[in-house]
């Protein structure tokens, strides 16, 4: 059967609890927005294809509870992750302040190779904002990160961060992407080189849209 | 030739007990007007609305109100959308009492509509005279609505035949056809038809016709009708309708004629199969829930009179488990499950009245001066408690809106889990709390659903869980799996080389005691058994809902594994849940739950 697509990998939402994770994903996998969303208890699992280059890139996104309790968890779901959004809402100045302590965890319990973007959500509540653009610039600078301000509201910039995060790691597993796309094999396959869900994705992808 | 893209479209409409079809110049004028219009949109919603308008004689444009029908019909999501529905006829009478049924064969493949108006007594919606200027119908119900919007008006100056909708009104300045041949032609259909399609050819139309008519009046009248329509005005629906082809087209052969016919009968046929079908299912399900209401209404007496007043002693016989099992009837719940849960805390209303008053002079001085005494935890930490709490209860449950700001359990839900953190500042506010304390303020007056709070999240496994001790977790996790393995060694196997590790899902259904991923009937149905077993019934549940959907699972990749389970299914039914949960025995070897997990405590044990 066709390929449904070449390259899988996964992303990660971090941030404290209230900042829009869960919306920012609704966003850009189904185009939706709800005000006031159902909590997220431990991990929450959505996917999206996008077309990249020409390579049809699988990613799986993994939206974590923001609570501080349950870092414990959710620390054990970094080392998984090929690219992680760190989130932070402009009009929350102790979200923005919390941002280094996800990095520093990110250092900790990620991959090396991890790509990471900031993201400062509800970029459409001007009138409460507490962090400034330019305090968003100066920390990604800082962490070597890209930066978007975005709104799930509005629908600002949610596929352009999400496409840039794919990017980045596309590019940061070039190597192994070129390997594969040199072999003979016709299946790319990020993840099935570590060592994970290599299988069955035919009888999957035959029930696409299925169960979202 | 025309390739017949068909949209056959069928009006039923029937007075009293019968049904009944319209006129046979009716059903042309309706059928012409329907075929005219044009499918502008395809959306289920929960409202169905039709719209009659009638040409006045003077030409202008009535919008009769009567014949404005709103129908509101029940959601339905299956992809047969045939939602039965109950039509507010606009200033009818009162025993105008209409009912409508709008079944779309196909979701995407809209070829077969239906449209079957019946009302009680006759509703006449039509005008003597009519010239059907406009008809708009538009169905909205949740899934599939079709908007037919068509304004042609004819000109005045024709003699139109009328039409009328269910009737014993001859709406017709020509030669009138009563109510008695209106029956009658109703009897060879048994459902009658008015179709739109291009696929019902004039000589097929006048076939019918003449079939309808032959049992009284005249089989050539509706013949006169179209002949004057045509002298007039050739409308392409009318050539649709009666003619094989548009005028200026060569005719239908016969053959073709008639396998239109044969493929319109059939489908005739196949609505009316259909609609038998779902008047079973209903009345079947009217049975099943009538049954349902009695079966809880006694449990009720049996829980009220036998068994609450004698807890003790009754609690742990055969038949009470057995009832209890069964559910626990929604008045005696909170009851039970405070009675079940206990009180080992020795908590008194009392004592919540002080950490409720605690709480909030906490908030109060919070917002006052933005911070608060500083008694030991982390200013950060207590701040972030308190606004997360905040932030919770509006995510609580929200489409039910009564947690949510403004809702008539906001409030209580805010005492209760800020009574909580004050009452346990060492386990505080965790995420997945506000919808145990939901649960049990909508079952429990406020202090007893505290009670019942705080003894609930005193049990070792809640304990474990809301401390987010990631070492104890990890071996309820362990324990879990020598379950699965052993109940349902194929899901366990796929899991395992899928990399889904019961974690990802087990943390929202333990957390949340499952009231975020089942419906919550269901949830409190497994509540009720939490109550009576303890934390081994949680992780069964998980095992039934695992066996329930075992075959699906079989088939998904870890993706769709880990979305679905994390989003359960909406129409879970709880007694084939409950079904697959009793084919769970927790047994591994001859070791029980607590044996294993007790020995997984020690062998990892810190």
């Amino acid at each position: 059967m066709a390929k449904q697509y070449d390259v899988l990998f996964r992303l990660l939402l971090l941030g404290d609890s209230g900042v829009g994770k869960t919306c920012l994903l609704c966003r850009f996998t189904d185009n939706e927005f709800h005000p006031s969303h159902i909590s997220t208890i431990g991990v929450d699992f959505k996917m999206k294809t996008l077309e990249i280059d020409g390579i049809k890139v699988r990613i799986q996104i993994w939206d974590t509870a923001g609570q501080e309790r349950y870092q414990t968890i959710t620390k054990q779901y970094y080392r998984r992750a090929q690219g992680i959004f760190l989130v932070y809402d402009i009009t929350s100045e102790r979200s923005f302040q919390h941002i280094m302590k996800w990095a520093s965890d990110v250092d900790e319990y990620a991959p090396d190779n991890i790509q990471r973007i900031l993201i400062g959500n509800k970029s459409d509540e001007e009138e409460k904002r507490q962090v400034a653009t330019g305090q968003g610039n100066k920390l990604a600078k800082d962490y070597g990160m890209d930066f978007f301000e975005t709104s799930a509201s509005t629908n600002y910039n949610i596929t352009e961060s999400f496409t840039r995060l794919a990017e980045q790691v596309l590019a940061a597993n070039k190597k192994d992407l070129d390997l594969l796309r040199a072999s003979v094999t016709d299946e790319l396959n990020l993840a099935a080189l570590e060592e994970e869900e290599g299988i069955t994705d035919g009888a999957a992808a035959s029930q696409k849209g299925c169960w979202c | 030739t025309i390739s017949p893209t068909p949209q056959v479209l069928s009006l039923n409409m029937s007075t009293g007990m019968r049904r009944v079809g319209l006129t046979a110049d009716a059903a042309r004028e309706a059928g012409e007007d329907i075929s005219r219009s044009t499918v502008a949109c395809v959306r289920v919603g929960s409202t169905i609305m039709l719209d009659l308008v009638t040409d006045s004689p003077s030409g202008g444009t009535v919008r009769d109100p009567s014949s404005r029908l709103h129908l509101q019909s029940h959601k339905t999501t299956s992809l047969n959308c045939d939602p039965s529905s109950i039509l507010s006829p606009g200033d009818e009478d009162e025993d105008g009492e209409t009912f409508v049924e709008l079944g779309a064969q196909g979701y995407s493949d809209l070829r077969f509509m239906d449209v079957s108006l019946s009302s009680r007594n006759t509703y006449e919606s039509s005008r003597r005279q009519s010239a059907p200027g406009h008809i708009g119908l538009s169905v909205d119900s949740s899934e599939l609505a079709l908007h037919f919007f068509l304004c042609e008006p004819k000109s005045p100056s024709q003699n139109v035949p009328g039409w009328k909708l269910f009737g014993k009104v001859a709406a017709r300045e020509s030669p009138p056809k009563d109510s008695r041949t209106i029956q009658q032609e109703s009897v060879p259909g048994g459902l009658t038809s008015v179709s739109a399609p291009n696929l019902l050819s004039e000589g097929e139309y006048e076939a019918r016709a003449g079939k309808a008519g032959s049992g009284g009046t005249s089989p050539t009248q509706p013949q006169h009708g179209r002949r004057k329509n045509l002298d007039f005005e050739p409308l392409s629906t009318t050539a649709l309708i009666l003619e094989d082809r548009p005028s200026n087209l060569p005719a239908k052969s016969v053959e073709e004629a008639q396998r239109h016919r044969q493929e319109y009968d059939e489908m005739v046929a196949e609505a009316k199969k259909r609609e038998l079908k779902e008047a079973q299912r209903k009345r079947k399900e009217m049975k099943e829930r009538f049954k349902q209401e009695d079966s809880i209404a006694n449990a009720m007496v049996v829980w009220n009179h036998d068994i609450l007043p004698n807890w003790d002693n009754m609690r742990n016989t055969r038949r009470v488990r057995e009832l209890w099992w069964q559910g626990l009837p929604p008045n005696v719940r909170g009851k039970v499950w405070s009675l079940a849960i206990g009180n080992e805390l020795n908590i008194t209303p009392e004592l919540y009245d002080i950490f409720l008053s605690r709480a909030k002079e906490r908030w109060r001085s919070f917002s006052e001066t933005g911070t608060e005494a500083d008694d030991g935890a982390s200013l950060a930490d207590r701040e972030s408690s308190l606004d997360l709490i905040k932030l919770d209860i509006s995510r609580t449950f929200p489409p039910l809106f009564i947690f949510q700001k403004g809702g008539p359990y906001h409030d209580l839900l805010h005492s209760v889990l800020g009574a909580y953190t004050c009452y346990r500042p060492d386990v505080g506010y965790v995420q997945g709390m506000s919808f145990i304390a939901a649960v049990l303020i909508l079952n429990l007056e406020e202090a007893d659903a505290f009670i019942a709070f705080a003894n609930l999240l005193n049990k070792p496994c809640q304990l474990a869980f809301f401390r987010v001790d990631h070492d104890l977790m990890l071996k309820y996790f362990a324990a879990f799996e020598v379950f699965f393995e052993e109940n349902l060694p194929r899901l366990f196997n796929h899991f395992q080389i899928s990399n889904l590790t019961p974690d990802l899902y087990l943390i929202d259904w333990i957390f949340t005691l499952y009231s975020k991923s089942l419906p919550l009937d269901v949830a409190c149905r497994v509540w009720d058994v939490f109550c009576r077993d303890g934390e081994e019934f949680l992780f069964r549940t998980g095992l039934g809902i695992l066996r329930l959907y075992e075959d699906v699972l079989l088939q998904m990749d870890f993706i769709y594994s880990a979305q679905f389970l994390t989003r359960l299914p909406e129409d879970i039914d709880s007694d084939r849940l409950f079904a697959c949960i009793a084919t769970m025995p927790m047994l591994n070897g001859n070791k029980k739950w607590s044996q294993v997990s007790s020995s997984k405590h020690k062998k990892t044990g810190k």
